[in-house]
């Protein structure tokens, strides 16, 4: 073992462990709170948000901190960042269609369009980003590429987390095209599939 | 404008086709509120020029203070280097363009854009 790679690992195991802000990203309706309780419960036991069918259930960022992590080789210890799905528009028609009174759902939008401005300012201050992508959707969406370009411009490790492969229309390896610049997990967040994988790149790519 | 041309552009979809040289004088919030002033009176709009990773989330983030129970939003592509070459960079350095397209319509007319790395799709109904 080489000597800083030795450094490294004493580090790691002793102390002068760095808290990583791992954020997670995505369009609305991804996955991504669901993947949050998932990294949270296998790691504390408890879960971080509530889970909805109807879009933009996390309107504001919600944390989990001190989730101590152990991989192959590593200890990692960071804070999750669940934040609210990113979108161009947010209708509150979309959210009585669902069955929401006007009045709830023109308050739902309100919220929903803060949260996007939250989850855009928060992009600055991620060590790390899981982009959690639906895989039985089209990844190349103008959400996502704006996402990526701007986590690219900043140096911020990514991880693109190729979700809800559980589905029978699932194509994950349409993402893995669309971002071959990328390391591409596939998972399911809901049934826990692939977790290891997903937590091994995080190990691996975070800083 | 005349009596006729009000008429059709109420029925129709109207499309804006916008050279660099409008928005290049603009600091990127004006240029972004001119975007958006345009596009809530319900035109799609094709501008010369590609918009950098944040100023596409600084029209996002404009775009949700923006968001009211008659504007739903925006839904936009743009086509362009995000990775601009040494070659591109000179040009720049210039003063010249070395292409780009950005296209922004209000999302209650545009029903659905699509784009790969070369081609946007956009399929815009009053319906």
């Amino acid at each position: 073992m080489p000597f800083k790679k030795l450094v490294g690992w004493f580090k790691n195991i002793f102390g002068g462990r760095k808290i990583i802000r791992l954020g997670l990203y995505g369009p609305p309706n991804a996955g991504k709170t669901t993947l949050a309780n998932t990294i949270s419960m296998d790691w504390t036991g408890e879960p971080v948000g509530k889970v909805s069918e109807i879009p933009h259930e996390t309107r504001e960022v919600q944390k989990k901190e001190k989730i101590i992590v152990r991989t192959k080789n590593k200890v990692i210890e960071m804070n999750l960042l669940d934040m609210p799905g990113i979108a161009t528009k947010v209708d509150y028609q979309e959210f009585v269609d669902h069955g929401m009174s006007i009045e709830d759902a023109q308050q739902r939008a309100k919220e929903a369009t803060k949260g996007v401005i939250e989850a855009i300012k928060w992009l600055e201050h991620v060590d790390t980003a899981l982009i959690v992508m639906d895989s039985t959707r089209d990844p190349y969406t103008q959400v996502n590429i704006t996402i990526i370009g701007n986590l690219e411009a900043r140096n911020i490790p990514i991880i693109i987390v190729s979700n809800k492969i559980d589905l029978e229309d699932a194509t994950p390896g349409r993402i893995k095209d669309a971002f071959p610049q990328h390391h591409v997990i596939e998972i399911s967040a809901l049934k826990g599939k692939h977790m290891g994988e997903l937590y091994e790149a995080i190990a691996e790519h975070s800083r | 404008m005349t009596e006729k041309h009000k008429t059709k552009s109420k029925s129709g979809i109207e499309l804006e086709f916008i050279s660099s040289d409008i928005l290049v004088s603009k600091n990127e919030d004006e240029r972004i509120e001119y975007i958006l002033d345009r596009v809530k009176k319900n035109k799609i709009l094709i501008m010369e020029g590609s918009l950098s990773p944040m100023e596409e989330s600084r029209l996002i983030e404009i775009d949700m203070t923006q968001i009211s129970d008659e504007f739903p939003g925006i839904e936009f592509a743009t086509l362009g280097e995000k990775e601009k070459g040494f070659r591109e960079k000179i040009i720049h350095l210039l003063g010249g363009k070395t292409g780009g397209l950005t296209v922004v319509g209000p999302s209650r007319l545009v029903k659905r854009i699509k784009k790969d790395p070369k081609r946007i799709f956009l399929l815009a109904s009053k319906k």
